[in-house]
């Protein structure tokens, strides 16, 4: 049951991030550039919960925004589903107690996600690749995403320790040894 | 006797004064009394003024206390009208909103009216730093199709990418997928307009002919050619031209001339 109210309290939570990047960060952005909210919520759904509701919901919230924005269906879903993996694969192998870790995470997730979406988009669409101004709008975004995570790492770990206590049923020590 | 006869004397000297004076004084001119009167007001006047705002004073207040109640009933009924105004203004407001909407629309249906068009409002924008797409509030119930070709104001805006039942995706032109064949205003030389990652408030016209003359402020439109977008629709301005070692790879740099941040009202071109 405690499972369930998960599961619904982290949908909420999409539909909140969902606003705040539509209405708050559209405007309070770094040189024009706006942070990627949904990488961040999917990397640590997959870090505190597991494999399983990462990718899960990776598809789902991919597919939701690509069809309120994508100019192609599925892109975003494939690449948030690699997301929700890769927190996963995060969590069996890297402590979540260490802040540099967790920067490091959201780095990779975030390069993974924006080179993956422009790439398969450029592809499909089949247009000019700007690798020069790519590059330079991704590192805003990284340096972004990496001030946000830090700033609210604390809250974040506080609720991700009860959904991983809740999934994974086990000492969370005992994982590392 | 003799006193009497004097006292006699006396009245008819002193009455034959008054008259004297009553006749000139009668008769002159009354600015030529001003010194005079000058001379008596500065006297009385201050005195008189101490007086005159010692009863004032007890007048009014007296005239506050007897309307005091008077003065709270009509304050009260003030307060009410204050609200019921303040409330036919928003109401005003939101009409005013309303009827700048609708004038917006008729300006633009009257500016393209050799086209058949659909008049929409934008409802999202794309959450993306790669991507620029707007959502709009008409869809497959309104007859949108993909590839319909919107158009704001000023100019154009993009085309449909995709339909659901009640609202559309459009492809703005300043987003980095994006490619319009144009022509040049003065010259009526084709090039190509693209959406560029550097800045997403400009075009890059490229593929310029190698002859071809591009003067900074001539007006770009599109070519028809392509298939998506109808010939004739303004996309802006030339705003910089970029020249390169070789002729061939120069570019222009193409001020759109609709601002995309703040476009809300659009028309899609129903053909």
């Amino acid at each position: 049951m405690k499972k369930f109210w998960i599961v619904i309290s982290l949908i909420l939570v999409f539909f909140l991030l969902y606003f705040l990047q539509v209405d708050i960060f559209s405007s309070l952005t770094i040189a024009g550039i706006k942070p990627n909210l949904f990488v961040i919520y999917i990397l640590f759904i997959g870090l505190f919960a597991n494999q399983i509701l990462g990718i899960s919901f990776g598809v789902i919230c991919g597919l939701i925004l690509d069809l309120l924005y994508g100019k192609t269906i599925g892109v975003t879903a494939v690449m948030l589903c690699i997301i929700g993996f890769l927190g996963s694969y995060f969590d069996k192998n890297f402590s979540k107690e260490n802040k540099l870790t967790i920067i490091f995470m959201v780095v990779g997730a975030t390069i993974i996600f924006e080179l993956g979406s422009y790439f398969m988009n450029s592809i499909i669409l089949q247009f000019e690749r700007e690798y020069w101004y790519f590059t330079k709008i991704i590192l805003i975004e990284i340096l972004y995403n990496v001030l946000l995570s830090i700033l609210f790492y604390p809250f974040i770990q506080k609720i991700g320790y009860i959904i991983d206590r809740t999934f994974k049923r086990n000492n969370i020590l005992t994982r590392y040894f | 006797m003799n006193r009497n006869k004097q006292t006699e004397i006396l009245g008819g000297v002193v009455t034959v004064i008054i008259l004297i004076l009553l006749i000139f004084l009668s008769n002159v001119e009354t600015n030529k009394l001003s010194y005079f009167e000058s001379v008596a007001s500065s006297i009385v006047n201050p005195i008189q003024r101490i007086f005159t705002d010692l009863k004032n004073k007890i007048q009014g207040n007296s005239t506050y206390f007897s309307n005091m109640d008077s003065i709270i009933e009509e304050n009260k009924q003030l307060k009410e009208k204050n609200e019921e105004l303040e409330t036919q203004l928003r109401e005003l407001e939101s009409i005013k909103a309303d009827n700048k909407t609708l004038q917006d629309y008729m300006g633009l249906t009257k500016k393209y009216s050799s086209y058949q068009t659909i008049p929409a409002y934008v409802i999202n924008r794309d959450v993306s730093n790669f991507n620029s797409t707007i959502v709009l509030n008409v869809g497959e119930n309104d007859g949108i199709k993909e590839n319909m070709t919107v158009i704001a104001e000023k100019g154009l805006v993009g085309h449909v990418v995709s339909v659901s039942t009640n609202t559309c995706k459009v492809q703005v032109i300043i987003d980095s997928a994006s490619t319009v064949s144009c022509t040049l205003s003065t010259t009526q030389e084709s090039i190509i307009c693209k959406g560029t990652l550097e800045n997403n408030q400009v075009l890059r016209a490229s593929y310029i002919p190698t002859g071809a003359e591009v003067i900074q402020g001539d007006s770009v439109y599109t070519s028809g050619v392509g298939g998506i977008y109808p010939k004739g629709i303004i996309i802006g301005t030339i705003k910089e031209i970029i020249t390169t070692s070789n002729i061939t790879d120069r570019y222009a740099i193409v001020e759109p001339a609709v601002d995309f941040s703040k476009v809300d009202t659009v028309l899609i071109i129903n053909q």
